[in-house]
């Protein structure tokens, strides 16, 4: 399976090759951030906890005149000494370096952040490899790394770590612009007495929706004259054989079958089908977001509208997307290739629920819904604005197919009017979709679950008419 | 022929490895509140600073086992078990329990009359209790650590038998002047080496 990270993945890795520390599959990291960070060191625990021992030990035998008291006290003032000794070799700069094996990931898919301290390096000094992790480095201080995941990251991993360099994996369950959290390393003198603490806030990471599959396309009967991979109905330069006809004065030569014109005596050419692409527009519903978080109604639209744009970018087609938003829409103009399924998903990523200030469906120009186009909308159709739109853009003669992701009902109870409620609202809903089929747009329902291509079966048998 | 660590064995390996500091810190402490307090004294004071020693040794003990439950991101509607769960947290976590488990072991000790080679061996299970509980809670290497301080600790130890020493001797005068006196040198001494021998 390819994933984000290997289109992503590039040189450069901040990880030192070989290090125990890298889980086998990620493979190395980009470095994203470099910083020069100040240390500020101070007594750890452990020294103020040796400084009481001693400071007790010394009290208790001068006030009592104990001289063991004061034996009592020497391996802590000893140690204390020690730290005290070898402190001023501390460095007072040191340089932290970030970096991902993915700043784009879909959701449930592995990444990993890699993270080195080391010294800030003096010009004209060669600069050391960095250390193994656990080792002390030649300034002679121990790091350890702590992660504190932000919301939604799920650590794959442990989230402390000893040592210089540090590789912490996690996985994100929902797609989304993702804090990563915080890391925090602290640094030990080699007598553990003197401590300094930095925290590190690390970058943000763009999750993308897992998309759904979809390995067929609904493709129209009329489709605009640009070239394309589906075959139109009208003759063309295809590869589809179509049939066979008379020659006429301008037909290529190579296109006469040979074994027809032997048989009827007159020179026949093969017709072929033409070949075309389409636009598609993927309108997605992100008004309401209903049901349990991760297979929401939103969850389900934007991972079957990133798998419809994906599956239609494949074949060559344009693909635009419209959400529909409260108080208005963001769109993005049909395009082809790669790049445009990444703006798709930037553009899916951008939409929420809640109110958004944006272009009405009725002021929408030309470029973001061209005339002509296969709409596919993802939509719970819980907001009766977005089924009024639904209704007005098939009178105005696009072709549409809804792909209902409600996969939630009104719990049940057992009072009177808790049961009629839910059975108005039960017929409520299959009226709009009643009333959507008998506009002439299919409606059909997508758990979010199984490939898309199983709802859209009927559909991607055969050319979807256009009917205006 | 290699043999190769299943992943139960890692598993129990870092289980082990990182419960067994843990565990030798509790028993440590448990060890020096009943080395020090051993034999019962009578008396109000005695009692107070036992069961000073023994709560703080086990809130330190608490403290390395729960250092490892997250806080909630954030704490509002949160149930009055829940809220009283995390107020208990912190005060696990703010109070210094350490040291003053130190100082109910010392004043334990000092309640007793002179016994200097039990006074050395609570200073040097003492100070094994501060080392091995920060091993403990900062998830160092207790092998390397070890090693690092070994040279030290020798010393240490080499100070704390010449401190039960001093006290073996017995005073040139009776009086309070001699015995301060006494306890000065040895503490000069102590502190000279310890100014002197890590440089």
């Amino acid at each position: 399976m390819i994933t984000i990270a290997d289109i992503e993945r590039t040189g450069a890795p901040p990880e030192p090759p070989g290090s125990p520390s890298a889980p086998a599959g990620l493979g190395p990291s980009s470095q994203v951030r470099a910083d020069e960070i100040e240390v500020r060191w101070r007594p750890s625990r452990h020294a103020r906890r040796l400084l009481t021992l001693a400071a007790g030990g010394l009290l208790l035998a001068v006030l009592f005149r104990r001289p063991e008291l004061a034996g009592l006290a020497a391996p802590a003032l000893l140690l204390l000494g020690a730290g005290r000794a070898t402190r001023g070799g501390l460095p007072g700069r040191l340089t932290v370096r970030v970096g991902l094996t993915a700043t784009r990931i879909n959701e449930g898919e592995p990444a990993a952040v890699d993270l080195i301290v080391s010294d800030v390096p003096e010009p004209g000094v060669p600069r050391s490899g960095a250390a193994a992790p656990g080792a002390v480095t030649e300034a002679g201080y121990d790091a350890r790394w702590a992660l504190e995941p932000g919301r939604g990251i799920e650590p794959g991993s442990a989230t402390a770590v000893n040592g210089q360099a540090a590789r912490f994996t996690f996985a994100i369950e929902r797609w989304g612009k993702r804090k990563l959290g915080t890391a925090t390393v602290t640094l030990h003198d080699r007598w553990r007495l003197a401590e300094g603490r930095v925290a590190l806030v690390l970058p943000a990471i763009d999750c993308y929706p897992s998309p759904a599959v979809q390995r067929t396309e609904v493709v129209l009967s009329k489709l605009p004259n640009r070239l394309g991979e589906h075959r139109a109905r009208v003759p063309g330069d295809g590869t589809e054989f179509t049939g066979v006809r008379e020659f006429v004065p301008g037909d290529r030569q190579r296109a006469i079958n040979w074994p027809a014109s032997t048989r009827l005596g007159r020179l026949q050419v093969n017709t072929f089908a033409a070949e075309r692409s389409q636009d598609v527009v993927l309108l997605v519903d992100v008004t309401s977001d209903v049901g349990e978080p991760g297979h929401s109604a939103l969850d389900l639209g934007l991972r079957g509208a990133s798998g419809a744009a994906r599956a239609y970018l494949a074949a060559r087609d344009r693909v635009g997307v419209i959400t529909y938003q409260w108080g208005g829409a963001h769109w993005l103009a049909p395009s082809l290739g790669r790049r445009q399924f990444y703006r798709i998903v930037d553009a899916l990523l951008q939409s929420d629920t809640g109110f958004a200030r944006g272009a009405g469906f009725n002021r929408l120009p030309r470029a973001a819904l061209p005339p002509g186009a296969l709409v596919v909308a993802f939509s719970p159709l819980l907001d009766g604005r977005f089924v009024e739109t639904l209704r007005d853009m098939r009178e105005r003669g696009f072709t549409l197919i809804v792909v209902d992701v409600l996969n939630t009902e009104p719990p049940r109870r057992r009072a009177f009017a808790d049961q009629a409620a839910r059975r108005i609202w039960t017929l409520e809903q299959q009226a709009i979709r009643f009333s959507l089929r008998e506009l002439g747009v299919p409606v059909v329902a997508w758990d979010g679950v199984t490939p898309l291509d199983l709802p859209l079966a009927p559909y991607t048998r055969r050319p979807l008419v256009t009917r205006r | 022929m290699t043999i190769s660590r299943t992943p139960a064995a890692t598993q129990r390996g870092g289980l082990l490895s990182l419960a067994g500091p843990r565990l030798a810190a509790v028993l440590l402490g448990a060890a020096c509140a009943a080395w020090s307090a051993a034999p019962p004294g009578h008396g109000g004071w005695p009692t107070v600073a036992l069961v000073v020693a023994i709560v703080a040794v086990t809130a330190g003990g608490l403290r390395l086992a729960l250092a490892d439950v997250p806080e909630p991101e954030d704490a509002y509607l949160l149930s009055g078990y829940m809220r009283a769960w995390l107020n208990f947290l912190v005060l696990l976590r703010t109070l210094a329990w350490e040291e003053i488990a130190v100082a109910a072991v010392l004043w334990l000790e000092v309640q007793h009359s002179a016994r200097p080679w039990h006074t050395a061996a609570l200073g040097a299970a003492l100070t094994g209790y501060l080392l091995i509980t920060h091993i403990a809670e900062s998830g160092a290497d207790p092998a390397l650590v070890l090693r690092r301080h070994a040279k030290v600790l020798a010393l240490g130890a080499c100070l704390l038998a010449l401190g039960a020493g001093f006290a073996m001797i017995p005073a040139a005068t009776p009086g309070a002047g001699s015995s301060l006196l006494r306890v000065l040198a040895a503490a000069a001494v102590i502190a000279a080496a310890a100014l002197v021998i890590p440089a």
